[in-house]
């Protein structure tokens, strides 16, 4: 009468699957594209060389390797208060939050929401270098978000996506069949590739590194994976992280934080 | 029914299983068992008794329908031959309740019925308390009504006066304090000075009377409060009711006049005009018609014995002087004309000449030429063939024109020898005149200021307003008017002031016939640029623009919009000016200050327009190359090989030959009036005064231009020749200086826009950013609730949804069915089985005892017995 979970899983499973797959080979069609075009432009270059004072576009020789980010501990907790399922905040569910014994300072969807923007309005992003964003959250609940998706401008809107997204666990485009956000299975090493290199940053490592310095001597063909808290206090604890760094010797929050990586990174890959 | 099963239900405390359990039981049990039950039956037993297989009816209803139906059957005429039962009569009309124990089912409904019956007893109790309690109700209140009535009444009475009393008491204060309000507002507002304004004088001691009275009053009414027997006096006259009075006789205030139309102004002018007039003759009249006479006669042939002082001719020696003093007052040509100079020897004797001819021709010939008078240039050299080109409408708009024309003049014949008079008053009432000769007879002699209050009065007298035929007449006199104007350009002495104030009639009157002083001004442009055409053609000949043209090209630069795109007048004039600058060779100094100050009056185009210029600009460096020592290091600048500006920087026309030391500011006024070949030309001041006009129209286009991104390529020669010059002798500190600002200024500025450049890029296209997609999700999300924008889809998705839940519901139904049956059968099969078993082990149980008995040798003997063992 009801189906196994485990049969669920694999269907699930496949039709993943079926997706990356599809996207992959979107993305590699588009890079065979880039490529030839690149190959054109290189030779048009190799003569133009030659030709004083005519500047070159910008070329990018390491479309291959990608950004990665993932966001650690971030507040998103769904409850119902009074009639309707809400993110809590410490600023609406104050009474709620000390009614049932929780620390109200730790409910901040506003941190994660601007780390979120700053990554998705980056010009990397819209290089098309960031490869996947992936949300973890303090329920250790773990989203992928794709690079795609326009995150709504304001917090309540906000808030709205995401208490459905963890009541439905996807969303889809209004304007395409991508599935734009989606919950994922744990943990979240299953969905980073292998050649990656994961860099945790915290205030709290000992480790403060010119970021700049940092990047441009990582190798070209590693991915880079960053792990930014989006918690209002304390720090990440993630096993999976190969070097914990500093990037500042203050405190920052985890959108300027993320605004450096990406400037860093925009200005190694030429991308203005 | 569930109640009958909850009371021996063993879920009765868990209400989920209990529910099951019932639903089992009570479901499965009377459909499917009794059907399975009689599936193997031949006979079925059914029950048809009323309503027993309504599920909704309850035990009383059923019974109660039973009962009716019995009555039917009894009431009917067969049935009353009917033998009865005995106990149906007791049944006459029984109590409800009690009809129940009654039932056929009396066992079942032990305790049930009875507790039925009591609660129906109840009930009908309540009924008949109910029906009682209305019945008191009603009664009840009526009779209290009744009672008080009496005593209340009187209450309610003197509540009520006292109610009203307090009311009227309220009122009272209100209207006090209104009053007192009303008093204060009245008196801040007498006291206002916008109030006082207003009011007459008359009344103003009638209200100060009034206030007066008021604050007094105001004391007044604290004693009465204080005393309220005291009465005011009555027969003192209130102020007040004295201006109320007043006021009934008061003329009523009436509204004032409506603003008035344009034409009811020009008209009520002209009116005042004409009554001034004839105001002015009446005074003459007494002294005789012989001094009208004489006027005239003194105006036709003694132009300068009595008003010499204001005449201007040629050989006035006060004249200059005269002019010294105007020059401060003028506007503009003050402003821009310095260190001009104008030579006009021969074109202006000439158009002199020709105007002069013209003139005669136009006396000659009547009114039939005057028209076209105005709307040709005074240089009549292309005069016949202008005429064979104008084309016919404009031909025959002129003859109409001169045909009312023509009445105008002749009903004026008689007048104008008293009116036109240029020696006498000047007249109120002028008619617009018709010709050139007319103008200049009118406004001849005459101070600067009467001249205008000429035209001010030829207008006023003339409005387009006043009648259709005026229009026609003010076109004619705008002509007259810019063509006299051109006269006194080209005069000499030049009457600065004259040209000044003939400006802003000239932009009034083009405001109101601006179609036909567009076509004026169009006209003068071709021709200026055919003379141009011409005088190039001939080698040698100067073709610099005249004084003449100057002016007027000044005048359209300030009637008309510099800063339009494209204009009809405007566009031309600058093209034309820019030609003068490409074209004309330089062969004279004058030739330079005339190119000097067209490039300064371009530049008062470009200020406002911001349009590029290059002609201007080439002069200009031409200008400065040729004040250059060192030619050949020139050469590398020079890209105009062959051209007017190579030939002028090739020679050293500006070239400083010594050290200046006064440097004073070139005037224009006066450089016209001097000869090609004065000396005052070859002299070190001029050339530097040319020089400082130079830097400082250089200065104003490297302002204007500073926002054109081709700056630096403009302007870097420029300033490298600039560097050049800077390190000659003899140059000017204020000059040096200058440059050095200019340079400064071009060098901020080039690196400015350098530093905005972009390089070229490979592609043109900006980088295309990955495509967003906005996510689906709706403000205040529920779980379940179908968010389908089409309503048809989601109702069918949701009657889809229904029908698998239905299905699954059946199915899971017809399992729970088999379950039962199956159960019900296998307990059948068990029952079986263990009767079997028991009928089995009885008869084993029987076999046993008689073969123990056999063998116990109890049945019988020994032989028997041993067969019976085998």
């Amino acid at each position: 009468m009801v189906r196994g979970y485990r049969i669920n899983g694999v269907k699930r499973k496949k039709t993943e699957k079926a997706e990356d797959d599809r996207s992959f080979e979107e993305e590699e069609e588009k890079e065979v594209i880039v490529d030839e075009e690149r190959e054109k432009g290189g030779k048009d270059e190799e003569e133009e060389v030659q030709l004083f004072g005519i500047p070159t576009g910008p070329i990018d020789q390491k479309a291959k390797s990608g950004i990665i980010f993932v966001l650690e501990r971030a507040s998103l907790e769904v409850a119902k208060v009074g009639k309707t399922y809400q993110i809590l905040n410490c600023d609406d569910h104050a009474t709620y939050l000390k009614k049932k014994n929780r620390d109200p300072a730790a409910y901040r969807p506003d941190i994660i929401h601007q780390a979120l923007l700053a990554v998705l309005d980056s010009p990397l992003n819209k290089a098309g270098r960031l490869k996947a964003v992936y949300v973890q959250t303090e329920k250790n609940v773990l989203i992928r978000v794709n690079p795609h998706v326009r995150i709504p401008r304001t917090i309540k809107r906000f808030c709205g996506l995401m208490v459905q997204l963890l009541q439905k666990l996807s969303i889809r485009a209004t304007n395409g069949p991508d599935i734009l956000l989606r919950v994922v299975k744990n943990p979240v090493t299953r969905h980073l590739p292998i050649d990656s290199r994961r860099i945790g940053l915290s205030y709290s490592s000992p480790k403060v590194v010119q970021l700049h310095d940092y990047v441009t001597d990582a190798k070209d063909d590693v991915n880079l994976v960053f792990v930014v808290g989006a918690m209002a206090h304390g720090k990440i604890t993630a096993d999976y992280i190969d070097d914990f760094i500093s990037v500042s010797e203050y405190p920052l929050s985890a959108a300027c934080c993320i605004g450096r990586i990406c400037n860093v990174v925009e200005r190694k890959w030429n991308i203005l | 029914m569930s109640v009958l099963y909850s009371s021996f239900s063993p879920y009765y405390q868990n209400l989920l299983l209990q529910r099951h359990y019932l639903y089992n039981r009570s479901w499965r049990k009377k459909t499917l068992l009794k059907e399975y039950k009689q599936s193997g039956k031949s006979s079925i037993f059914l029950d048809k008794r009323i309503g027993e297989r309504d599920e909704n009816l309850g035990e009383f209803d059923k019974a109660i329908l039973r009962f009716q139906r019995e009555r039917q059957t009894q009431l009917k005429r067969k049935s009353r031959y009917n033998l009865s039962d005995g106990e149906v009569d007791d049944l006459a009309i029984p109590p409800t309740g009690a009809l129940s124990t009654h039932d056929d089912f009396e066992d079942q409904i032990s305790e049930d019925g009875d507790e039925d019956a009591t609660g129906e007893d109840a009930n009908i109790s309540i009924h008949q308390n109910n029906e009682r309690t209305p019945l008191e109700m009603s009664s009840l209140p009526e009779d209290e009504n009744r009672q008080k009535t009496r005593k209340e009444v009187m209450e309610e009475i003197i509540s009520k006066s006292k109610f009203y009393k307090a009311e009227k008491a309220q009122q009272k204060e209100d209207d006090e304090n209104l009053m007192d309000k009303l008093n204060t507002d009245f008196t801040s507002l007498a006291q206002s000075d916008g109030f006082l304004s207003l009011l007459q004088p008359t009344k103003m001691q009638a209200l100060k009377a009034i206030l007066n009275k008021s604050s007094s009053r105001e004391l007044g009414k604290e004693k009465l409060s204080s005393c309220a027997a005291e009465v005011p006096k009555e027969d003192e006259v209130d102020p007040y009711d004295k201006l109320v009075k007043s006021m009934a006789l008061d003329m009523r205030a009436r509204p004032s006049d409506r603003t008035k139309t344009p034409e009811e102004i020009a008209e009520e002018e002209r009116q005042c005009l004409i009554s001034l007039e004839e105001a002015r003759k009446k005074r003459m009249l007494p002294t005789g018609d012989s001094d009208i006479e004489d006027d005239s006669g003194d105006e036709e042939f003694d132009t300068s014995s009595s008003r010499k002082l204001k005449s201007i001719s040629g050989d006035d020696l006060g004249d200059s002087f005269e002019h010294e003093e105007e020059t401060p007052k003028r506007g503009w040509v003050d402003e821009i004309l310095e260190g001009k100079e104008h030579d006009e020897s021969e074109s202006e004797d000439e158009s002199s000449v020709s105007e002069s001819e013209s003139d005669q021709d136009d006396s000659d010939l009547g009114n039939t030429q005057s028209v076209k008078d105005w709307e040709q240039s005074d240089d009549d050299n292309l005069h016949s063939d202008k005429e064979g080109e104008e084309t016919p409408g404009e031909e025959g708009f002129q003859e109409e024109k001169n045909e009312t024309h023509i009445k105008i003049q002749r009903l004026n014949a008689e007048k104008k020898n008293s009116n036109l008079g240029s020696g006498g008053d000047l007249p109120f009432v002028i008619d617009a005149p018709s010709s050139l000769k007319e103008l200049s007879s009118l406004l001849e002699n005459r101070p600067d200021d009467e001249v205008i209050e000429a035209i001010r009065r030829i207008r006023a007298c003339n409005a387009i307003t006043l009648a259709a035929e005026n229009r026609k007449k003010m076109q004619i006199f705008y002509g007259l008017l810019l063509q006299y104007f051109a006269v006194l350009a080209n005069s000499k002495p030049l009457n600065f002031k004259k040209i000044n104030l003939l400006v802003g009639p000239l932009m009034e009157m083009n405001s109101e016939t601006p179609y036909f002083a567009a076509i004026c001004a169009q006209q003068r442009l071709v021709k200026m640029q055919n003379q141009l055409c011409d005088d190039l053609k001939h080698t040698g000949k100067h073709s610099w623009p005249s004084f003449k043209t100057l002016c007027l090209l000044r005048l359209w630069s300030m009637i008309y919009p510099c800063s339009d795109f494209s204009h009809v007048v405007m566009t031309p004039a600058c093209l034309l000016m820019s030609e003068y600058l490409m074209r004309c060779p330089v062969t004279s100094s004058q030739d330079i200050v005339v190119g000097t100050f067209l490039c300064s009056m371009i530049l008062a185009v470009a200020k406002q327009s911001h349009k590029f210029f290059p002609e201007a600009i080439t002069f200009l460096r031409a200008l400065l190359m040729s004040a250059a020592d060192d030619k050949e290091k020139l050469k590398q600048h020079s890209w105009l090989e062959g051209t007017c500006a190579m030939e002028l920087m090739l020679q050293p026309w500006l070239r400083l030959s010594d050290h200046v030391c006064d440097l004073q500011p070139l005037n224009l006024f006066r450089l016209i009036d001097m000869p090609a070949n004065a000396p005052f030309f070859s002299s070190d001041g001029y050339r530097a005064g040319i020089l400082v006009s130079v830097t400082e129209t250089l200065r104003g286009f490297i302002n204007t231009y500073e926002g054109l991104i081709s700056f630096p390529e403009i302007f870097s020669s420029v300033s490298a020749l600039l560097h050049d010059l800077i390190k000659q002798e003899y140059m000017p500190d204020l000059v040096v200086s200058s440059m050095q600002e200019i340079i400064q200024r071009i060098e901020e500025k080039s690196i400015e826009h350098q530093k905005l450049r972009q390089p070229l890029q490979m592609r043109k296209q900006k980088p295309v950013p990955i495509k967003e997609f906005n996510p689906k999700f709706e403000e205040n999300f529920v779980k379940g609730r179908d968010y389908d924008p089409d309503r048809e889809r989601a109702e069918r998705r949701k009657l889809e949804r229904q029908m698998k839940r239905e299905t699954k519901g059946a199915a899971r139904e017809l399992r729970k069915d088999n379950y039962f049956l199956f159960e019900v059968k296998a307990k059948e099969k068990a029952l079986e089985e263990e009767e079997r078993a028991e009928k089995y082990g009885k008869a084993m149980a029987f076999l046993q005892e008689q073969e123990h008995a056999f063998k116990s040798g109890q049945l019988g003997k020994g032989r028997k017995r041993r067969r019976f063992c085998v």
